[in-house]
């Protein structure tokens, strides 16, 4: 799209979009991605054979593949192996966002709707019909039908489980192509000191 | 019949010739190519050291040349089926001379095709998941078993039929041959001697084959093109793909052989067998299946393009005028429309003008798996920036390495088996002669090496 | 009487006449105050709907209609607890908001209402608490896609065919090589 063209636009995170029927599993030859019953879609990075027809059948280009030695954290060499979490990096296999089973074994929310400072990121259980971005509940079906919320690419009949809802005129500018504009002023910056740390 | 003899025996000669004789040029060509596979050996092994990483492929481009190569030699491997099994079932006479080498092409092709799909793994040690924990829904699958049941069907069905002119290798070559040779000639050609009750059962063995390699080889490289159209990415969702791609494969498959027919020909002095005629008659073919192609891309950007739905826009622009511009130009007036110009054309067609299309042909038809392949992974399907793509010194050097293993492979052979079906060139120059003359034309059945000379 | 005993009569009596005072002037708020009852049923599964009822009634029990109530669920999920406003729901002439809640968990669950009743905007709170029982899953994801025919059998039936024929196609070869023993017969020559 032309530049002149764009209105407003904004970010839309990059994350799996948990399709029910996913075109991810359905293509891998080995069963290496998986529904679970939960519900999430999984990568077993011990099965993987690395021959990424999976990135090129997922509709919405969300999954990576490790080329080469990826840069592996000491601690991450010590995590007992289990498909729900990807660490440490293989290389020569294919991963994406999981929606990190293990911390919601813990307990915990995932990385991202821990550490997003708008609180952005909601994570929650549509059996429960829960949702929290960490401090704020809230009921999932009745969130998703007041604020329009939408899926991604609808028509492909992915039936995807990642719901966005779109602004509603906030005043935290994101237009990059306005020659002079201000740095915006992040409401969050004092809200960083008593921030919640990772839990583990 | 003294004629008759004479001929049979200038046959004969001719096929046993590359076993008697080895000169320079041949092992000057083996070790070239030896050094070529070699070189591709160490860009393997940095790979296999470093990762994928070291290709030009990333999260966005995740296939690149070696998917793309590994579809141009399944394809070109249908050669041995459009001569050999739909000739044959056609019973079109001037087949005769041209089928071992269709068949060897696509053996050799089929072992090459394969091994680029283990070079393209990210884990290549874990192939063998694929037998273990193999998934039936998955195209990846329908692949591995396909393929592994046309390489069974071809190789079965290059040594079937070459059995008698084993036997002729093994009774002609007894004795004046290394001991290695001698006893893989016995071996293979399994005790043949040409009775009746063998003869029949050769018939019918061809004959299954024949019909059953058919099927087999439509499927093969179908499946392969639902490794793409299985998928939704924009440009490889099309129903056409799985007959466009047979028809390419064809026609790829015709152009490789002209190509290789010709090397040959010159190599061991096959000019009273390999024709003029064959020459035209193939190169005739090639310039109906590019119609055929012609056709097929017709319907693929003309369905496409009329609707111009979300991604083939930007498909268009990037294949017919931005960055893969000049390939596609190339692949169509190239690859398409130079054979059927050549063909139309009498002064070019003849040998040298049906080489000249054949070489064009397998170049372009190289390139259009490649834009298939890179373009189809580039229509952005989010709101980014299109990534690109260039193949890096290690893809090359696995291309090369690749031909240069085609190419020995088919050296080999030719040093080691018959390179013309001596004994249906035979029964074809026997019923030729025979229907100009006035005695009755011999029965076709296989000729007999046992009682020859 | 001293003085200080008359004193202390003085602002008695006069304690006693401001309270009067106050008294006259809280009464009209006294009166006013809502009173608000809950109805949940006894016997709440997991997955049935249910209607929880809140009545609205001034303090002369007549009913207050066109009161928005807002109920919160307690919850608690992921490391967070506190409330998830499940829903709205305004009083009708009877003064009675019905809300048609699903519970989706079981346990025991704490409802929490507010309303603003009064004119000076005050919000008002109103809980209760209740037991679901049942376990039953609601959401069941089906993933994958199904075609019936179109499965393993069908692959397998395939190749079957084909490696059979191949497999008959050796035993031709077998044949082949068994007669072998046989004697070359005159053939072809003879006819030429």
């Amino acid at each position: 799209m032309p530049k002149e063209e764009i209105l407003r636009s904004f970010y839309v995170p990059k994350l799996c979009n948990l399709c029910e029927h996913s075109p991810c599993s359905q293509v891998c030859p080995v069963g290496a991605t998986f529904s679970t019953p939960e519900g999430t879609v999984l990568i077993d990075q011990e099965r993987c054979i690395g021959c990424r027809i999976c990135m090129a059948a997922c509709p919405y280009d969300r999954r990576f593949f490790n080329w080469g030695n990826a840069p592996i954290p000491p601690e991450a060499l010590l995590a007992d192996y289990s498909a729900e979490h990807q660490i440490p990096a293989k290389k020569g296999t294919v991963m994406k966002c999981d929606f990190c089973p293990d911390m919601a074994r813990a307990g915990t929310l995932p990385y991202c709707a821990q550490g997003c400072p708008n609180g952005a990121i909601y994570y929650g259980d549509l059996e429960e019909d829960i949702a929290t971005n960490g401090t704020a509940l809230v009921s999932v079906s009745r969130f998703l039908s007041e604020n329009d919320a939408y899926r991604l690419k609808d028509d492909l009949g992915t039936k995807p489980r990642v719901f966005y809802i779109p602004g509603h005129g906030e005043a935290v500018g994101r237009d990059a192509f306005t020659p002079d504009r201000q740095p915006t002023e992040w409401p969050w910056m004092e809200r960083a000191e008593g921030a919640a740390t990772w839990k583990r | 019949m003294e004629a008759l003899n004479d001929w049979e025996r200038r046959l004969e000669e001719t096929a046993l010739a590359p076993i008697r004789r080895t000169g320079p040029r041949f092992w000057a060509v083996v070790a070239f190519l030896l050094a070529v596979i070699g070189w591709g050996a160490y860009a393997y092994s940095v790979q296999l050291r470093d990762g994928l990483v070291v290709t030009g492929m990333r999260d966005r481009i995740s296939w690149g040349l070696y998917i793309a190569t590994f579809v141009f030699f399944i394809g070109i491997s249908h050669a041995g089926t459009l001569i050999s099994a739909i000739l044959r079932v056609s019973q079109a006479r001037w087949r005769t001379p041209v089928t071992r080498m269709a068949e060897f092409v696509t053996v050799v092709a089929l072992v090459c095709g394969a091994s680029y799909v283990i070079i393209d793994l990210g884990r290549p040690d874990r192939l063998l998941h694929v037998v273990a924990y193999g998934r039936w829904q998955s195209p990846i699958v329908w692949d591995v078993l396909a393929i592994t049941t046309y390489l069974t069907g071809s190789i079965t069905y290059l040594f079937v039929p070459m059995i008698p002119d084993l036997a002729l290798f093994r009774d002609r070559l007894g004795g004046r041959t290394s001991r290695w040779r001698g006893w893989l000639y016995r071996t293979l050609a399994i005790g043949w001697n040409g009775n009746a009750a063998q003869r029949r059962s050769l018939a019918s063995a061809i004959g299954v084959l024949m019909i059953l390699i058919i099927p087999i080889a439509v499927s093969v490289h179908t499946v392969v093109s639902w490794i793409f159209a299985m998928t939704m990415r924009v440009p490889w969702d099309s129903a056409l793909f799985g007959a466009f791609f047979v028809a390419g494969a064809i026609f790829s498959g015709i152009a490789i052989l002209i190509v290789v027919m010709a090397i040959l020909r010159r190599a061991y002095h096959l000019e009273e067998y390999l024709t003029e005629k064959h020459f035209v008659y193939l190169g005739l073919l090639l310039a109906t299946f590019a119609a055929i192609m012609i056709y097929a891309n017709i319907s693929e950007f003309m369905t496409h393009g009329y609707k111009l739905r979300e991604g083939v826009e930007f498909h268009f622009r990037q294949l017919f005028l931005a960055e893969f511009a000049p390939l596609f130009w190339f692949y169509l007036l190239g690859g398409l429309i130079a054979p059927i110009v050549i063909a139309l054309l009498p002064a070019t067609r003849n040998v040298r003008g049906f080489v000249a299309a054949a070489a064009l042909v397998t170049v372009a038809m190289w390139i259009e798996r490649y834009f298939i392949v890179v373009t189809g992974l580039r229509v952005p399907l989010m709101p980014y920036e299109p990534a690109s793509y260039a193949p890096t010194w290690v893809e090359w050097s696995l291309l090369a390495a690749g031909l240069a293993l085609f190419a020995l492979l088919i050296t080999v052979f030719t040093k080691v088996f018959p390179i013309i079906a001596v004994w249906e060139v035979a029964e074809d120059h026997e019923a030729t002669v025979a229907g100009s003359g006035t005695v009755q034309p011999a029965p076709e059945t296989p000729k007999l090496a046992g009682e020859v000379g | 009487m001293n003085v200080i005993t008359r004193r202390a009569v003085r602002t008695a009596i006069s304690c006693l006449a401001v309270g009067a005072i106050a008294v006259t002037l809280a009464a009209p708020a006294l009166a006013s105050h809502v009173l608000a009852h809950v109805t949940v049923p006894d016997k709440m599964t997991v997955g049935e709907t249910v209607a929880v009822a809140v009545d609205l009634r001034a303090g002369d029990r007549t009913p207050l209609p066109g009161t928005t109530v807002i109920f919160y669920l307690h919850v608690s999920f992921g490391g967070v607890a506190g409330e998830a406003e499940i829903g709205r729901a305004v009083t009708d002439e009877t003064g009675v908001a019905n809300l048609a809640y699903r519970p989706r968990l079981a346990g025991r669950h704490e409802l929490r209402m507010e309303y603003v009743a009064s004119d000076d905007g005050a919000v008002e709170v109103i809980s209760t608490a209740f037991d679901v029982t049942g376990g039953e899953q609601l959401y069941r994801s089906a993933a994958g896609v199904d075609v019936p025919g179109v499965d393993a059998g069908l692959v397998m039936a395939t190749l079957a065919t084909v490696w059979s024929i191949l497999f008959l196609v050796t035993l031709r070869l077998v044949a082949i090589a068994r007669a072998g023993g046989a004697s070359a017969t005159p053939g072809l020559d003879q006819t030429r």
